[in-house]
């Protein structure tokens, strides 16, 4: 049992974390990033690239994984900012902006998968173990080193974003957009700028969790479908634009996966994820954090 | 919109021939319906006055012309590259009609198509295999697994909105491969492909060119009847209805007034769209002997999504010309290798950032920014009289009038320019006889100003005293003296209405 929550802990960490990303650049500036997938992938072949450098180099121990991770991030957060500079900017002032934004950043994912298939083949690329080998046993259930480490990283990074997004002047713009665009843009909080900075953390918490799960999986040029799609499940069902709604469907969502997995079937866990957001949905149409209910319109 | 005849600018060509006006003119309609095969109404040559009948709506000579093209281009050419290509390009634009009538007409923003698609392939096409059912039975339970995968999908779009509702079922596709995937009966063997399924053309004719066209052929008929479909819900009363009430920005409380349940029958028509995709699905299966898991991948999904942005999101013409360049970039350009995928995001890329809505809202667009520049240009010239014609131009019921005083004014300016000493002392030195061009003509321009307040001399005594006076206008009442000044000779008398004139002018 204990088992079961762990691995749901650290599916929640990993998904919980580009869900954030979604929900936030949602709630803000009104786009669905669809290219969230190729973020991640971004993410996920600058710490690779790193890597091969970094052994190069002869880099080894803590220096190796913390260059894993900050790259990985640093990758991600420039791909949210080309992102931006794409599907964004040019487009945030005409109308039917979110469809477009959608087709346009849909459109991106459509190129960055051929694109990291011409420059990196399709090969899966692993990353070095960040959080080193090993299992600490504690009572009568053990974890792995990676297992804890993807749960405190990810967990001190969400707070350390929410801390930054509470107390700092950026972080009030911030959420000022996320209450009332037009209101914020009245008092003078600049849309553009604000927007940039919103991809680039988004883009950095996809990239965090980009290199979390390559822990367990590789990095390929398709990799990033898949925590994609969980990612829109988790923060659909979190409701856009609420980070506790959101981290309570990615435990939720993590929990229901790993009881899947563990007592009935694989196959099976598509199915009850879709039941699952289905259900939260019909009783919640904006899902379970649900603040933005008229505010967006 | 289009069938208006413009009022202004080019007026668009509308072919037209001449009738026999003494015979009643029969409408023909498709049967069983009220629908008329094309739109024409009849009127009187404004040139000859002769009856005759014009073609308003030009649409169908179009599809009908592109829909041959469709169908001959392969069967002349016949060879294998063009067949696969082709048939690819009538199936995916079928599955693409069907998802514009998803989008465009019930206006669910909904990603299930390629899922909906692949229930129909492997549902239809696992009975196939397993108990060898015939393939008018294996379309048959292609549509009801698709209408039933419609029913179930159509559940939470009662609830949520637009946005929501795609990221809903974005995830559909990969759910659905991860089904398939893990599955022990369907994706055990070979990573989810199905092969051997039943084949429309049986298979000993199928290595034949014969063979090859009829299954082309089938193809075909399979995108003209997702094409009849959409011509169906699209342009009948639920239809129309739809769409005039997604025009308001999703105002259900006018569809509601208009007398029809919003929900319900965009419900209706997604079901129905659902139920042609999974028929589409199972017939794709026969089409290729079996399915692959290639048809849950993000990336064909995004392909298809190219194809209906390139083409012009809500129109069947978009879908079925987006997935003619898209197809064909991405089937004959093969040695390109990833690079096709990358050209067809950039173009869809670069619908998105500079069209309005694809190709076929390109010729709106485009008009658009033509009467903008056109009216820009006319604002200039206005802003170049701006003295009266601005404020007065509508007024002045005679258009030359306009052009006169337009034509007065730019005279008045240049003669203006010219006034200077030289030209002064000239006409002092000989105020008759041969003058100078400029000279010449201002006073040609004095010589035909109007006569009430025109200067004249006037001779109280010949050849000792002349005056300068002011001619009245009007019959009867003398002329006013201007001034007390006497002048001894004609000539001076001469030169003196000149400087007045020339006085005047300046203060004009």
């Amino acid at each position: 049992m204990i088992e079961v929550v762990i691995s749901a802990l650290v599916l929640a960490s990993m998904y919980g974390l580009i869900a954030i990303g979604i929900s936030l650049t949602w709630a803000s500036i009104g786009m669905l990033n669809l290219a969230q997938g190729f973020i991640f992938t971004a993410g996920g072949y600058t710490a690779w690239l790193y890597a091969q450098y970094a052994e190069g180099w002869g880099l080894e121990g803590v220096g190796l994984s913390a260059g894993v991770l900050v790259f990985g991030m640093l990758g991600s957060a420039l791909a949210g900012l080309f992102v931006g500079a794409i599907a964004f900017l040019p487009l945030q002032d005409r109308d039917n902006f979110r469809t477009r934004s959608l087709i346009a950043t849909l459109a991106i994912s459509l190129i960055g998968t051929q694109l990291w298939l011409i420059l990196f083949g399709p090969q899966n690329k692993p990353l070095p173990p960040v959080f080193g080998e090993g299992r600490i046993e504690i009572g009568p259930a053990g974890m792995s080193y990676q297992q804890l480490g993807t749960i405190i990283v990810a967990v001190v990074m969400l707070a350390l974003v929410i801390l930054w997004m509470r107390s700092s002047r950026r972080g009030l713009q911030m959420r000022a957009m996320m209450m009332n665009p037009l209101g914020a843009a009245v008092v003078g909080v600049s849309v553009r700028s604000t927007g940039m900075r919103v991809l680039a953390i988004s883009g950095a918490l996809t990239g965090l969790s980009s290199v979390l799960l390559a822990q367990v999986f590789f990095v390929s040029p398709t990799s990033g479908v898949q925590p994609l799609t969980t990612g829109l499940i988790i923060s659909l069902a979190g409701g856009l634009g609420s980070i506790p709604g959101t981290v309570a469907a990615a435990g939720l969502i993590g929990l229901a996966e790993a009881l899947t997995a563990r007592y009935l079937q694989q196959s099976l866990v598509p199915f009850v994820l879709f039941a699952i957001v289905v259900l939260i949905l019909i009783f919640r149409p904006r899902g379970l954090g649900g603040l933005l209910e008229d505010v967006r319109e | 919109m289009s069938e208006q005849p413009r009022l202004v600018g080019r007026r668009a060509y509308r072919p037209h021939w001449p009738v026999n006006s003494t015979r009643v003119f029969k409408r023909r309609r498709w049967p069983g319906t009220k629908r008329s095969m094309l739109k024409l109404s009849g009127r009187y040559n404004p040139k000859t006055l002769r009856r005759e009948m014009v073609l308003t709506d030009k649409k169908p000579l179009f599809w009908s012309v592109g829909l041959l093209a469709l169908l001959l281009l392969p069967l002349g050419i016949a060879s294998d590259r063009f067949f696969t290509m082709f048939g690819i390009i009538c199936i995916y634009a079928a599955i693409n009609v069907m998802w514009t009538l998803i989008i465009g007409t019930a206006g669910l923003q909904s990603f299930a198509t390629l899922a909906t698609v692949g229930v129909g392939a492997y549902g239809a096409g696992y009975l196939s295999v397993t108990y060898g059912i015939p393939w008018p039975v294996m379309l048959l339970v292609g549509a009801v697994l698709g209408g039933l995968m419609g029913w179930i999908i159509s559940l939470p779009a009662r609830r949520l909105d637009g946005l929501y509702y795609a990221l809903l079922t974005l995830g559909l596709s990969e759910f659905m491969r991860n089904f398939v995937t893990q599955s022990d009966q369907l994706g055990g063997k070979f990573n989810g492909a199905l092969f051997g399924v039943g084949r429309i053309i049986p298979s000993d004719l199928l290595a034949s060119r014969l063979g090859q066209s009829l299954l082309y052929l089938t193809a075909f008929i399979a995108l003209l009847i997702a094409l009849a479909v959409f011509r169906w819900v699209n342009g009948g009363r639920t239809g129309i209805l739809l769409r005039a009430a997604a025009t308001s920005k999703e105002d259900e409380a006018f569809s509601s007034a208009l007398g029809i349940d919003f929900n319900k029958e965009r419900t209706r028509v997604f079901i129905i769209a659902s139920a042609v995709l999974g028929f589409l699905g199972a017939f794709y299966a026969t089409y290729i002997g079996g399915t692959s898991l290639q048809i849950f991948s993000l990336e064909l999904l995004l392909l298809l999504l190219a194809m209906i942005v390139i083409g012009g999101l809500g129109r069947a013409e978009g879908a079925v010309v987006g997935t003619v360049i898209v197809v064909g970039i991405t089937q004959w350009f093969t040695d390109w290798g990833p690079w096709r995928i990358v050209l067809v995001g950039v173009l869809a890329l670069a619908s998105v950032l500079f069209t309005r809505n694809g190709l076929f809202g390109l010729k709106a667009q485009m008009e658009e920014i033509r009467d903008r520049r056109k009216a820009l240009y006319r604002a200039g010239i206005t802003s170049r009289y701006a003295e009266f014609l601005a404020q007065q131009a509508p007024e002045i019921h005679d258009k030359s009038e306009i052009v006169g005083r337009v034509f007065e004014r730019s005279l008045r300016d240049r003669l203006r320019s010219w006034i200077n000493p030289e030209l002064i002392a000239e006409h002092e030195a000989k105020p008759l006889g041969q003058h100078s061009d400029r000279l010449e003509r201002m006073l040609n321009y004095f010589r035909k100003a109007p006569i009430p307040d025109k200067y004249v001399v006037y001779c109280e005594v010949p050849f000792e005293s002349y005056r300068v006076v002011a001619l009245s206008g009007l019959p009867g009442v003398p002329p006013r003296i201007v001034d007390d000044k006497k002048y001894a000779s004609l000539d001076e008398a001469y030169h003196a209405v000149f400087l007045r004139r020339v006085n005047d002018l300046r203060a004009h």
